[in-house]
């Protein structure tokens, strides 16, 4: 590949770019404040190195970027070969539902507007999109597929790669070491969007009220810089944000509903149950019977589940004094654990009967036949999008369509009624289109 | 509200009873509680020569085969995970904002130290172009310090941190004085600082230069082992 094709529509701190190239300084005086061109952060006036140079402590993770350094780019010229027909080899159909939210995302695209498709978890979003992505690479659009979440991408790359066999693909994240290739379909984190300016005619968000995007003004530059100025986007989740929500009301935003799985099957609700101090309790080293009796009639019955807890440091205690009460088997599992993907695994192989979890697996996971149990879910960590997310584990699948979801919590909370509301809102909504309970 | 320089959680200092009767302006952390746990400090069990973290205080191996070179340092830290973490991004990253995290545990193990003048291991010039700082100055505050020794030779087809032991060990002499510091050292105690010692090779390189310089005793501190 040539240095020109690696520049095409990127920006990247280089000594000497091609002779085609333009570049700019990597951080800018703006007034009396300093700039940085990549991430569009604010330096702080500490962030000056002994050489008088200054740095960006926002994007060092890319690279460290000092005034010293420049970025060199190319504008996009959206040199690509002609896909090959059929570009979307895929085998799958789209329910009729599908189908419809497809066609109106497809036209809403055409007419390159904002989205959002705002579809119920376990809908399908992916496939959903499939037709609209297949007529946008038709168009020699340069594409990306990005998420905030690095196993998203990972799962999400062999299914595209089947999808759409004939276009040249690659996948970006952090900690991979293969180098860059120009391809007209990208998927990655949308920490690597940096990386990227005026590339991409269409950026597909996808889990976009996930960790660590909804918090940052950096990664939501990051989308907005990395978007050509006539391009546009499509933002995916079953639990958009307020912010997100208010911009729909507004008009800024259109919105493709879809509030039914693929199955038909409505929502599972979520029951509260009420344990007083378990925490205190937990202490001892002991459950609330109530739970316990749940979770052993869960295993005599071979009902497998998945049991979420608070904090990293919830864990060993709580799986212990589930050892004690005789509900046996299971692991436990969080983000800085190694074995991560092997327990997940274990999971999906069924040679593990449950597992306690923190919120890393409150989605992008698909167990078939699965329930839920939420220990303190009136602790902060578990959000309204959370919940409904954690709820949305159950029930994904056509033969197992419906499963329990069960909080427990020391005191009812704002999060968790929210949170039953939005679910029963999007029933409402679902029972409309023919949604059942059965 | 600040938040911790290595792992971003929000920091809650808490105060104690101490720091309130003593009506003086409260240390600001800069690392929570838990970062700060990971890096292991140096007890007194360690290697009377290099510093090295052990379960008694006879010479340890690497030393011994140094054998009359002798060396006397002393060592904050060991090199464990989180230390080579912090190294990685403060040093090769360049985040210089790191130096913080080290400017207080190294204020309170330079106070313990007995010495006259602090010359801190310098680095060469392209390295201060590219990284922009020097490494061990950095975690200086207000301890005055000279700079007597110069890189001279730029062997630096590749870094230190990138050989092998026996390669290390080949290392020509890479220091000399700079043109005023026979006058600064003679006969003083002379304390060297740097940043991690693995093999002992540039400790006893620098070392050696200063006695050159008249110094009367020289020991060194670094911040891990």
């Amino acid at each position: 590949m040539s240095d020109e094709q690696n520049l095409f529509g990127r920006q990247l701190p280089l000594t000497r770019g091609p002779a085609n190239s333009s570049s700019r300084p990597a951080i800018v005086l703006n007034g009396q404040r300093r700039q940085c061109q990549r991430c569009h952060q604010w330096l702080l006036p500490t962030d000056q190195l002994p050489n008088q140079a200054w740095y960006c402590r926002q994007c060092l993770q890319l690279g460290r970027l000092t005034s010293q350094d420049k970025l060199y780019t190319i504008p996009e010229p959206n040199r690509f070969d002609p896909v090959g027909v059929p570009i979307l080899t895929w085998p799958g159909k789209l329910s009729p539902m599908q189908g419809t939210a497809a066609t109106a995302i497809l036209n809403l695209t055409r007419r390159k507007r904002d989205q959002l498709l705002w579809a119920v978890t376990g809908a399908g979003k992916t496939e959903i999109v499939y037709p609209a992505l297949a007529w946008a690479l038709a168009q020699n659009w340069r594409v990306a597929w990005v998420s905030p979440r690095v196993d998203v991408c990972l799962e999400l790359a062999p299914r595209l790669q089947a999808a759409f066999h004939h276009v040249p693909q690659t996948l970006r994240h952090g900690k991979q070491t293969t180098p860059y290739r120009y391809c007209q379909l990208t998927l990655c984190t949308t920490h690597q969007l940096l990386r990227f300016h005026a590339a991409f005619d269409w950026i597909i968000v996808d889990e976009v009220d996930a960790f660590p995007l909804a918090t940052s003004p950096l990664l939501q530059t990051a989308i907005m810089t990395a978007q050509k100025p006539t391009g546009s986007h499509l933002y995916l989740t079953a639990t958009p944000g307020e912010q997100m929500q208010r911009q729909v009301h507004q008009k800024k935003l259109a919105v493709t509903y879809l509030p039914l799985r693929y199955h038909g099957v409505l929502l599972p609700q979520i029951a509260v149950c009420l344990i007083w101090r378990w925490r205190e309790r937990l202490a001892k080293g002991k459950l609330a019977a109530k739970l316990v009796r749940q979770l052993q009639a869960y295993q005599q019955r071979g009902q497998r589940f998945l049991l979420f807890v608070p904090h990293v440091v919830d864990l060993k205690p709580i799986a212990q004094a589930l050892q004690q009460a005789g509900v046996t088997g299971g692991m436990t599992v969080h983000a800085g654990d190694n074995d991560r993907a092997a327990k997940v695994q274990a999971m999906r192989d069924h040679t593990i009967p449950f597992l306690i979890t923190t919120t890393i697996l409150e989605r992008g996971v698909t167990f078939p036949d699965i329930a839920v149990v939420v220990l303190g879910g009136d602790d902060p960590v578990f959000s309204t999008a959370a919940l409904v997310q954690i709820a949305g584990r159950v029930g994904r699948h056509q033969n197992f369509p419906t499963g329990e979801v069960t909080v427990y919590c020391h005191s009812q909370s704002r999060r968790i009624r929210l949170a039953q509301g939005m679910i029963s809102q999007l029933n409402r909504q679902g029972k409309r289109l023919g949604g059942r309970y059965k | 509200m600040t938040h911790c320089l290595l792992c971003h959680q929000v920091l809650h200092p808490q105060m104690t009873l101490t720091q309130f009767w003593r009506w003086q302006p409260l240390p600001v952390p800069v690392v929570c509680q838990r970062c700060e746990q990971q890096f292991e400090r140096i007890t007194e069990m360690h290697c009377p020569q290099c510093g090295r973290q052990q379960t008694n205080m006879t010479v340890c191996h690497d030393c011994e085969r140094w054998g009359e070179q002798n060396l006397r340092n002393h060592a904050v830290y060991t090199y464990n995970d989180a230390m080579k973490a912090y190294m990685q991004q403060y040093k090769f990253q360049g985040d210089y904002a790191l130096r913080q995290v080290m400017r207080e545990p190294l204020r309170q193990a330079l106070a313990q130290q007995t010495y006259d003048v602090l010359v801190p291991i310098p680095v060469n010039q392209e390295t201060w172009q590219t990284r922009g700082f020097n490494q061990v100055t950095g975690w200086l505050q207000n301890q005055p310090f000279h700079q007597a020794l110069l890189v001279t030779i730029d062997h630096k087809d590749q870094p230190q941190s990138a050989k092998t032991r026996q390669q290390r060990l080949r290392t020509q002499q890479p220091f000399s004085l700079a043109p005023n510091a026979a006058t600064v050292l003679k006969n003083k105690r002379v304390l060297l600082l740097d940043d991690v010692y693995t093999t002992g090779r540039t400790l006893r390189h620098a070392t050696a230069q200063i006695y050159l310089g008249g110094a009367k005793a020289v020991t060194s501190l670094t911040l891990a082992r």
